[in-house]
């Protein structure tokens, strides 16, 4: 007797009725790049069945979520993926070069100029950015030209590694993964994906297995992620209650050693990141991947002087990358005055890296074991 | 019309020369059981845009003798199948062939492409030489023969994960196969003709050309592609990093041949092919200015030179004779062509938009293998071995060769050493050999 292959019904079972999916639109994307459409997303951007009669239960949707761990031996074996934070060949500290991304970006502005620089040398096509829309709303969509990748680090990057990490309600590039097949026409085309450690998970996981759209994402760059909010009803006003503000006045979300809210008075209120985890997406809270362990090259806030960029180089693709984007003069590393100070900065951000990934890792095994005995 | 009593004949190979030979002696009454390794046969030749010296549309020719072996009553296609064992002697060989399953019923699927429609899976696609992505259902090109889809084993994700079947579920034929398994046949034939052809040179090796460092430096053979209306550009010649239209390009000419540290034989056929490939992009577009840098200019066939004469004329190709030392590439991704002319004391370069790199013919992967089990030597360049004044007969009698396989020809020499061929197994198994 044949083993009966786990469908979309599985998935919603074990993993969107129990509150742990992570909105990374992986299975829609899937299936709707594939032009089987029996999914759609629903309400609070959870996917659904559109229509039920139109599923062909290949299970290929299961396999991809990254709440699914069918495939995550697969993964660390095609990515060599070690404890505590993934396999990288370096770590350091960058800021862009280019007057116009220093403009519009308070942070290191390497996305950005990673960006530029491969669509600058057709080596993408576009990439797929997440837009924000207001404090708490962002909206993904493809960046084809510089001007559309400036516009997005405006309005995304400057307040946003940060933001990223934390969260906000930001939608995924959901939305945007599927269409990105139409500019798969007959010859081969690139683009590069900028996404949160479920998000490339689930590409990785479509990788892993071949499928469509993957096969277009040629570059990932991941971004470092401690949880995102749900900001439904209940949970601004949580969250409102705990830190005795209006979500309105957030001017910017930071995270260096703690979660940082400034406001629009200029007042900065520190809060333990325990505390923030009673926001948090119950899928963030089973997630052990902050510092995005599968991407290509991974960045983030945390270990860097303000205005730097924190880079995690990890595959070989992702190195070569890198290096011809210094080479290329659009980002630089952080001057150190000797190599002691290189090596001791460089230890730090690291040690600071695997003390949150460790956190975020055990988080989620606690979490977990809940799970399973609730 | 059969002619009485003679044991059927094997041609190893459904290219051009493969096909040719099988014809022939189907026409001259004698069963002919065609081993193609391919989902289809077509060869090399069904990649090729067009042919030389007259500018033909290649498949256009290659269609009616493909569809003349596919109907042949005398002629019993193996598609997708491979040479096992070959035991026995001149008229009287056992050979076990194994024939790999598609996972696809040949008698019910008409190709229509629905289930490759919706395979999910991505990878990329050999016959247009790695420049377009397929699924792991397949057709292996438009006008394949048999026209019926093939699954490939290692990226389809229900052999490979237990998941998926969506060819399945969405083939209104039931054509789709899981259960069906690799099977071995017996045949016994009295001679076999091998025509496995040639695959083109990897030039990776020779770094200071740059191949797949630069995306702009591109074979012969993927120019074919690019150049050609089925091809991944639907036959406009844009260049692989930008897609813009490629309007100055730079031939080499002997990338791998007469060359002592790879090939040091002649590979026959580039100086010509060269040319028509330069004559096509003008055509395309009037604008086009090729460059060919070549040692000598190899003009041996009918009409050849006065085809080389017309491409200088008409088609303004610049045909320089000197070696290229390296091609580098600028900030926008042109080829720099680092060249030394035969005459004048300096090195030269020039910047293009496309460099196409004429490699030279090798035998094909498997070829040592093949020999072994057919028990006939190769030549030290890994062709299968003749004798000058036998030129079809390999070194073990009734095993003959012709095509590529043999030596590095053009499409009307494969043609006629087929024919040599075909006379020359009909003669064993009619029993006028003794």
């Amino acid at each position: 007797m044949e083993e009966e292959v786990k469908t979309f019904k599985n998935l919603q079972r074990e993993v969107v009725d129990r509150g742990l999916c992570g909105k990374c639109g992986g299975c829609y994307s899937f299936c709707s790049a594939g032009e089987l459409n029996a999914l759609e997303i629903g309400e609070n951007d959870l996917p659904r069945y559109s229509d039920e009669e139109k599923c062909l239960k290949c299970g290929i949707c299961y396999l991809i979520c990254p709440q699914i761990n069918v495939l995550n031996n697969d993964l660390k074996a095609r990515f060599g993926w070690e404890p505590p934070i993934g396999s990288y060949q370096s770590i350091s500290s960058a800021r862009t070069k280019d007057p116009n991304v220093m403009k519009v970006c308070t942070d290191g502005g390497v996305v950005t100029s990673l960006l530029l620089y491969l669509l600058d040398h057709d080596l993408i096509e576009g990439a797929i950015v997440s837009k924000k829309r207001g404090p708490f709303a962002r909206e993904p969509t493809i960046a084809f030209t510089r001007d559309d990748i400036i516009a997005a680090a405006g309005s995304q990057y400057t307040e946003s590694f940060h933001l990223e990490e934390l969260g906000g309600k930001y939608s995924t590039y959901s939305t945007v993964l599927p269409q990105v097949k139409s500019l798969e026409r007959k010859y081969l085309r690139n683009i590069a994906v900028v996404g949160t450690p479920c998000q490339i998970n689930t590409i990785r996981k479509m990788q892993c297995l071949g499928v469509l759209p993957a096969h277009l994402i040629e570059y990932t760059i991941g971004l470092f992620c401690v949880e995102n909010f749900s900001f439904d009803d209940l949970a601004r006003e949580r969250l409102e209650k705990r830190l005795n503000i209006d979500l309105a006045d957030i001017q910017r979300l930071n995270i260096k050693d703690d979660f940082i809210v400034t406001l629009s008075n200029e007042i900065t209120i520190h809060i333990p990141l325990e505390e923030i985890d009673m926001v948090a997406r119950p899928a963030c809270l089973t997630c052990s991947d902050f510092a995005n362990e599968y991407a290509d090259i991974s960045v983030g806030g945390l270990g860097s002087l303000d205005g730097y960029t924190t880079t995690v180089v990890r595959t070989n693709k992702g190195a070569n990358l890198f290096r011809d984007v210094l080479q290329g003069g659009y980002i630089d590393e952080v001057e150190y005055r000797n190599t002691d100070e290189r090596k001791i900065d460089k230890t730090k951000m690291l040690a600071k890296i695997v003390s949150f990934s460790t956190r975020k890792r055990s988080r989620a095994e606690k979490r977990l074991r809940e799970l399973s005995r609730s | 019309m059969e002619a009485k009593g003679s044991k059927p004949v094997m041609v190893i190979g459904g290219g051009i020369a493969g096909l040719q030979a099988a014809i022939d002696l189907g026409d001259m009454g004698i069963k002919v059981h065609l081993i193609e390794s391919k989902p289809s046969i077509g060869g090399r030749m069904a990649q090729l845009d067009k042919t030389f010296p007259t500018n033909d549309c290649s498949i256009c020719i290659l269609s009616p003798k493909m569809a003349e072996c596919y109907r042949h009553p005398n002629i019993t296609l193996h598609t997708y199948s491979e040479i096992k064992e070959v035991s026995g002697k001149m008229g009287d060989f056992s050979v076990k062939v194994l024939k790999k399953a598609r996972f696809v019923k040949e008698k019910e699927c008409i190709g229509c492409g629905d289930c490759a429609a919706k395979c999910p899976v991505r990878v990329l696609d050999e016959f247009d030489m790695e420049l377009r992505r397929r699924g792991a259902v397949y057709l292996y090109f438009l006008q394949a023969l048999p026209m019926v889809m093939t699954i490939d084993r290692d990226n389809c994700l229900y052999l490979t994960r237990g998941v998926c079947r969506i060819c399945e579920k969405v083939c209104t034929r039931q054509a789709i196969d899981f259960e069906q398994k690799d099977t071995e046949i017996d045949l016994d034939v009295g001679g076999i003709i091998v025509a496995t052809g040639f695959d083109p040179f990897n030039p990776i090796g020779l770094s200071e050309y740059g191949y797949k460092r630069y995306r702009n430096v591109v074979t012969a053979l993927e120019y074919e592609r690019l150049i050609c209306a089925s091809g991944p550009t639907g036959g406009h010649l844009l260049r692989p990093s930008d897609r813009k239209p490629a309007e100055k390009i730079a031939f080499i000419q002997c990338v791998g041949s007469r060359d002592v540290k790879n090939n040091s034989y002649c590979s026959a056929v580039c100086c010509m092919h060269v040319t028509k490939e330069a004559i096509l992009a003008r055509e395309h577009d009037p604008k086009t200015q090729s460059y060919v840098f070549y040692m000598d200019m190899r003009a041996v066939g009918k009409g050849f030179q006065r085809y080389i004469t017309r491409g200088e004329e008409e088609y303004r190709i610049k045909y320089i004779r000197g070696r290229v030392a390296k091609i580098t590439e600028d900030l926008e991704g042109n080829p720099i062509i680092w060249y030394e002319k035969t005459i004048g004391p300096t090195t030269e370069k020039m910047k293009v938009d496309l460099a196409v790199l004429a490699t030279s013919f090798v035998p094909r992967r498997g070829t040592e293998e093949l020999a072994k089990i057919l028990g006939v030597e190769l030549d030290e360049y890994g062709f299968f071995k003749t004798e000058p004044y036998a030129p079809f007969n390999s070194t073990r009698e009734g095993i003959f060769v012709c095509g590529c396989c043999r030596e590095p020809v053009d499409i009307p020499d494969s043609v006629a050493q087929a024919s040599g061929a075909a006379a020359k197994a009909a003669e064993i198994v009619t029993g006028g050999y003794s």
